[in-house]
């Protein structure tokens, strides 16, 4: 071999390197900078991995700190067929019992199905679904035991080893064939209590690349009015994962905390509501209504300690949600009935158009205004503006009206008080109520308002009227929530008492109370809602219920709004029935046992003073005891 | 040519040896600081996705206590239990309250009161 042939050879081996070299030059051109965008968005798609973190519920507590509503980490169990392939028998054996569930059912979902997406290209192809639902809110120690069922799981292969095949698929069946994605539950540690200030929960999902994402969404009650504050901001993770879909920590990119929704507190006290849902329920089971309602207030304040109506529901169970169970307390509007005359006798009161002693002469039962005949329960002949409130005199107060007051004031007194508007209170669903403008008003409207006909309210509205009278006459505004917390307690905002408004003087309020105080005794119409050792004020109401235009005969709504110690108010307390069956019908017969049951124990619990004008008081006799001892 | 061949085979030249096994340690130790360092980065992405998941489990944990304790504080769970217990419980009446009545301060006659003084006279105590 010459010097020539071996430059030759040398020659085409170089020519060969050269083209090597070329092509793979090419291909290196073709992917780092003609096919750069594309491939590096592959290359992201199969390591880069965005987590979303839901944030946590915010907490609904009561005033003490004791929690209403909160949620919990659960597990949505789901299950990839295309992993399980031929095993879903077995899977579905191995999970069922921990499951709870039927394995003829499991099967039949882990049978391969198809599922429609959308390619890169725009079109629409089908893919066998790699995502199956199996359970929801599995709690978290369920799963545990669920993923140790699976990692145990062994492919049957009648005893010989497994292929490096088999062996694989195996792997893939411990290890993703079945998995659990994170979400939360809503529970309620009270069960039916305050169920209706709290609302009920439903769940919204949201589908992420055929993934299901479930986020609490509240439907009513403070759940739904506290929506924004509840539910917090979603976190998210940008990160890539090695093969086996672990996390690489060190390539994590973007973390972002997600930030929990924030606690509400309300000015609901449990024990309270409890001592009035309670005390509720032995009314209902008494008098047969068809619904009952209680409210208790502050009136210097107007913090909401409880709120409640009956029929009621448990926000854990959704089937027992109806319209029955509505928060009847500011959804439903009523006549008031005798509770209205506290609007007309405070109204002529604050005017000075009348004093308590003044008298009117009631007719003896019958009075005819205006083609229509009033009447009154009992033939009276003069009452003072006192015994009117006392006796609940419907004539007496109509000529308070008509004779003193008049029709404009009559209707100013009746705003300022807030009827025919919502009171605001932060639930949803609030009734405005019906109070018409004077220019609409028939020419017996006069003399039907101050009994409290022709006008429709809220209990709520009613009770706040009734407070502003025990609050000097300063109408507050509804306190349903205290303040907005974080989860370890630090504030973010507190709301404060408001007032709206004075309605009528001090000195009217303080007359109105000396009438209203008359109210629970011997010679008052709510004699059974005398405490023993605190004065009360109140007044009863029994209104007949209109249906279709007319008023329907042996169809009542009776009530009771009364408040303690009645020169010192601590609390006010509405009992209000709709149609009581058994056991009479007056507003002071049937509600009156309600107040004071409601009103004993809370004033217990609360620990008031009792008045040391009843001289009932025990505590030097106990005192005296001790000392003795 | 052979004579120096042989000179310089006889002659042992440790600067260049030195250089060289200098820098092949260098880039091993490069190397395997490297690859130490990569295997250490792993091992606390490891212990940190680890603690990640322990302190969620914990937190996870300390939610589910929580809510054990407010569902035993909830009323209604104590009157269930009050009653089913027949322990004979009931609110207090207000002749069963004794009420601490605050006496306005009026400050002692001689000066004030050491409670904590030691006795001066009479020796040793």
């Amino acid at each position: 071999m010459n010097n020539k042939e071996q430059f030759h050879r040398a020659l085409l081996l170089l020519g060969c390197l050269a083209v090597a070299f070329a092509g793979l030059g090419y291909r290196l051109v073709d992917w780092q900078v003609l096919r750069h965008d594309e491939l590096s968005a592959r290359a992201e798609r199969n390591t880069q991995r965005e987590f979303r973190e839901a944030p946590r519920r915010g907490d609904i507590l009561d005033i003490n700190g004791n929690i209403l509503a909160t949620t919990i980490p659960v597990k949505t169990v789901c299950a990839d067929p295309v992993i399980l392939s031929n095993q879903t028998a077995v899977v579905a054996q191995l999970i069922a019992p921990l499951l709870q569930l039927n394995p003829a059912a499991i099967a039949q979902r882990l049978l391969p199905r198809l599922s429609l997406a959308t390619n890169s290209n725009g079109q629409i192809v089908t893919n066998q679904s790699h995502y199956v639902r199996l359970a929801r809110n599995v709690p978290e120690p369920t799963w545990q035991q669920i993923n140790a069922a699976m990692t145990n799981f062994t492919l049957e292969v009648g005893g010989r080893k497994l292929t490096r095949k088999e062996a694989e698929f195996q792997y893939d069946i411990r290890y993703h064939g079945i998995y659990a994605e994170s979400d939360q539950l809503r529970v309620y540690p009270g069960g039916a209590l305050a169920s209706q200030v709290i609302g009920f929960p439903s769940v919204e999902e949201t589908n992420i690349n055929g993934h299901f994402i479930s986020k609490i969404v509240g439907c009513d009650g403070i759940e739904m009015a506290m929506q924004k504050q509840l539910s917090g901001v979603d976190g998210w993770r940008l990160t890539e994962t090695d093969k086996a879909q672990n996390e690489l920590v060190a390539l994590r990119d973007e973390d972002v905390f997600a930030r929990d929704g924030l606690n509400v507190v309300l000015t609901i006290d449990s024990q309270i509501q409890h001592i009035v849902e309670t005390a509720l329920a032995e009314g209902f089971q008494q008098h047969s209504p068809k619904s009952i309602t209680g409210i208790v207030v502050r009136p210097r304040t107007g913090e909401i300690l409880a709120m409640a109506s009956l029929p009621t529901f448990d926000p854990s169970q959704p089937g027992s949600i109806s319209p029955e169970t509505r928060n009847r307390v500011i959804t439903d509007v009523m006549e008031p009935g005798s509770t209205f005359k506290i609007v007309v006798v405070s109204g002529a009161l604050d005017r000075g158009a009348v004093k308590l002693a003044d008298e009117f002469d009631c007719e003896h039962g019958h009075f005819a205004f205006a083609g229509r005949t009033l009447h009154d329960h009992e033939a009276y002949g003069l009452l003072s503006v006192k015994s009117i409130i006392t006796k609940s005199s419907n004539i007496g107060a109509a000529k308070i009206a008509i004779e003193r007051l008049g029709d404009q004031q009559l209707y100013n007194y009746a705003w300022n008080y807030g009827f025919g508007q919502r009171t605001l209170i932060p639930l949803p669903g609030e009734a405005r109520g019906i109070l018409y403008p004077v220019k609409d008003w028939s020419k017996v409207s006069i003399a039907q308002i101050p009994m409290g006909h022709g006008v429709a309210v809220t209990r709520l509205q009613m009770l706040f009227a009734m407070a502003a009278i025990a609050n000097h006459g300063w109408l507050m505004q509804p306190m349903i929530v205290s303040r907005l917390q974080e989860h370890d307690g630090n504030i973010v905002q507190r709301y404060g008492p408001q007032r709206v408004r004075q309605v009528i003087s001090e000195a009217a309020s303080q007359q109105m109370v000396e009438a209203l105080k008359t109210v629970p005794t011997k010679d008052g119409t709510a004699p059974d809602a005398a405490l023993k050792e605190y004065l009360v004020a109140g007044k009863t109401g029994t209104a007949q219920k209109a249906e279709h235009g007319a008023y329907v005969p042996g169809k009542y709504i009776s009530s009771f709004i009364g408040f303690f110690p009645a020169d010192n108010p601590e609390i006010c307390i509405s009992v209000v029935m709709d149609e009581p069956r058994d056991g009479g019908y007056y507003g002071g017969k049937v509600c009156g046992p309600v107040f004071h049951d409601i009103a004993a124990r809370c004033a217990s619990y609360l620990n008031i003073p009792p008045d040391p004008s009843l001289n009932t008081n025990a505590v030097p006799l106990m005192a005296d005891t001790l000392l003795r001892k | 040519m052979a004579k120096n061949r042989k000179n310089q085979a006889a002659e042992i030249r440790f600067g260049p040896v030195l250089k060289v096994v200098l820098l092949c340690s260098l880039i091993c130790s490069a190397a395997i600081g490297y690859v130490w360092q990569k295997s250490q980065i792993e091992r606390l992405g490891h212990q940190i996705l680890d603690r990640e998941k322990r302190l969620q489990s914990l937190k996870n944990d300390n939610k589910g206590l929580a809510d054990q304790i407010a569902f035993l504080h909830s009323p209604v769970m104590l009157d269930t239990q009050a009653r089913k217990l027949n322990l004979g419980l009931a609110p207090a009446q207000p002749f069963q309250v004794v009420r601490m009545v605050d006496l306005p301060f009026t400050p002692e006659p001689d000066g004030p009161r050491q409670y904590a003084e030691r006795p001066m006279a009479g020796g040793t105590p």
